[in-house]
């Protein structure tokens, strides 16, 4: 009788340096219970100091490791075709004053770049402008218009991320959340064709 | 009749010129994504049609201000709400901008600050209030 065994990959695995990759940890499975454990335990890899930090696991090598530890079985693969394994080759220690850099680096930059923008779009004289059409008055010093701007400025961008009313006003992940995920997803797909060595494969190669 | 022309034909080029400016607002605003993302907070995607018409007439009423310089002559506490709208606005724009543009996803791989990244944004949004201040205050009167 032919054992079915059902393979679905992980999409990301985090390894340490000096590991074994078994089955189970890229991949989840289902198979007649007699099998189930040692597929489980099935080696398919083992991490050297040859390999650099991601290491593509192909469904196509797990196959062909089935196929060679249980004669009848036939695979069935669902869900993505490879598993991509970062090794933490060190724990990734964040030094506090490149942070603090990165952090005036950041204040700085954005206090000056929204001042260039202010004097780009003539924001002052439009102020002045909707002063004295508001409220009839000449001012060049409109500040109860500039100050409740200025904050808004700021209230706006929190808005936009959603990171004070986060839990309060819903679940949806923000724009953040969701530009970081398609930036990890995009990394990924080109670790996946690039660090993969057959799906680059040329015709005159071998 | 040439005189006829010549008004059709500014007629003509300032309505082409409208077009051109309005069709890029909204592919600006649409763009940036500022419009989904309040409806998505305040879970209103209902009232989508009443937001796009609000920004077409708040268009129109800034372009009557700006081409006719009407006084209105209210008080002036009536600035600082409009003041703190319109601050919020132009800050979505920027936040818009720069979620387009990639920037916090690059910078947060690259320093490895995944769990931080709300304080790297609390900078830049602090950096945007205190250089708008001290513009407003100080710098325009240097």
């Amino acid at each position: 009788m032919e054992k079915t065994v059902y393979i679905r990959m992980r999409n990301r695995v985090l390894a340490k340096p000096e590991e074994s990759i078994y089955l189970m940890d890229i991949a989840q499975i289902i198979a007649p219970d007699s099998i189930v454990p040692e597929l489980k335990k099935m080696k398919v890899h083992q991490i050297t100091d040859r390999d650099k930090n991601i290491i593509i696991i192909d469904v196509m090598k797990i196959i062909k490791l089935i196929s060679s530890l249980i004669e009848d079985a036939e695979v069935q693969t669902i869900g993505p075709a490879q598993t991509i394994v970062e090794v933490m080759l060190k724990k990734k220690q964040m030094s506090i004053p490149l942070f603090i850099l990165i952090w005036f680096l950041l204040f700085f930059g954005s206090a000056m770049a929204i001042m260039n923008f202010h004097d780009d779009v003539s924001m002052r004289s439009v102020q002045e402008k909707l002063y004295r059409i508001i409220t009839g008055v000449e001012d060049t010093k409109p500040w109860i218009f500039q100050i409740p701007y200025s904050i808004g400025l700021g209230l706006g961008m929190i808005l936009f991320f959603n990171h004070v009313f986060q839990k309060r006003i819903n679940e949806e992940p923000s724009p953040l959340e969701v530009e970081m995920f398609n930036y990890q997803l995009d990394l990924d797909n080109y670790v996946i064709i690039h660090e993969n060595k057959e799906s680059m494969k040329r015709a005159n190669d071998d | 009749m040439p005189m006829t022309i010549k008004v059709i034909t500014v007629m003509f080029i300032g309505l082409a010129g409208g077009l051109a400016v309005g069709s890029g607002f909204v592919a600006f605003l649409t763009v940036l994504g500022i419009i989904p993302r309040l409806t998505q907070l305040t879970k209103t995607m209902k009232m989508i049609r009443h937001y796009e018409w609000a920004v077409i007439m708040g268009a129109l009423t800034g372009i009557a201000g700006s081409l006719r310089d009407p006084i209105l002559g209210i008080s002036p506490y009536f600035m600082l709400p409009l003041g703190l709208t319109g601050g919020v606005f132009v800050g979505m724009l920027a936040a818009g901008l720069s979620e387009a543009l990639n920037v916090f996803p690059v910078l947060a791989k690259r320093l490895g600050i995944d769990g931080k990244i709300i304080i790297l944004i609390m900078a830049i949004v602090l950096g945007k209030i205190v250089g708008s201040i001290f513009q407003w205050v100080f710098f325009v009167h240097l």
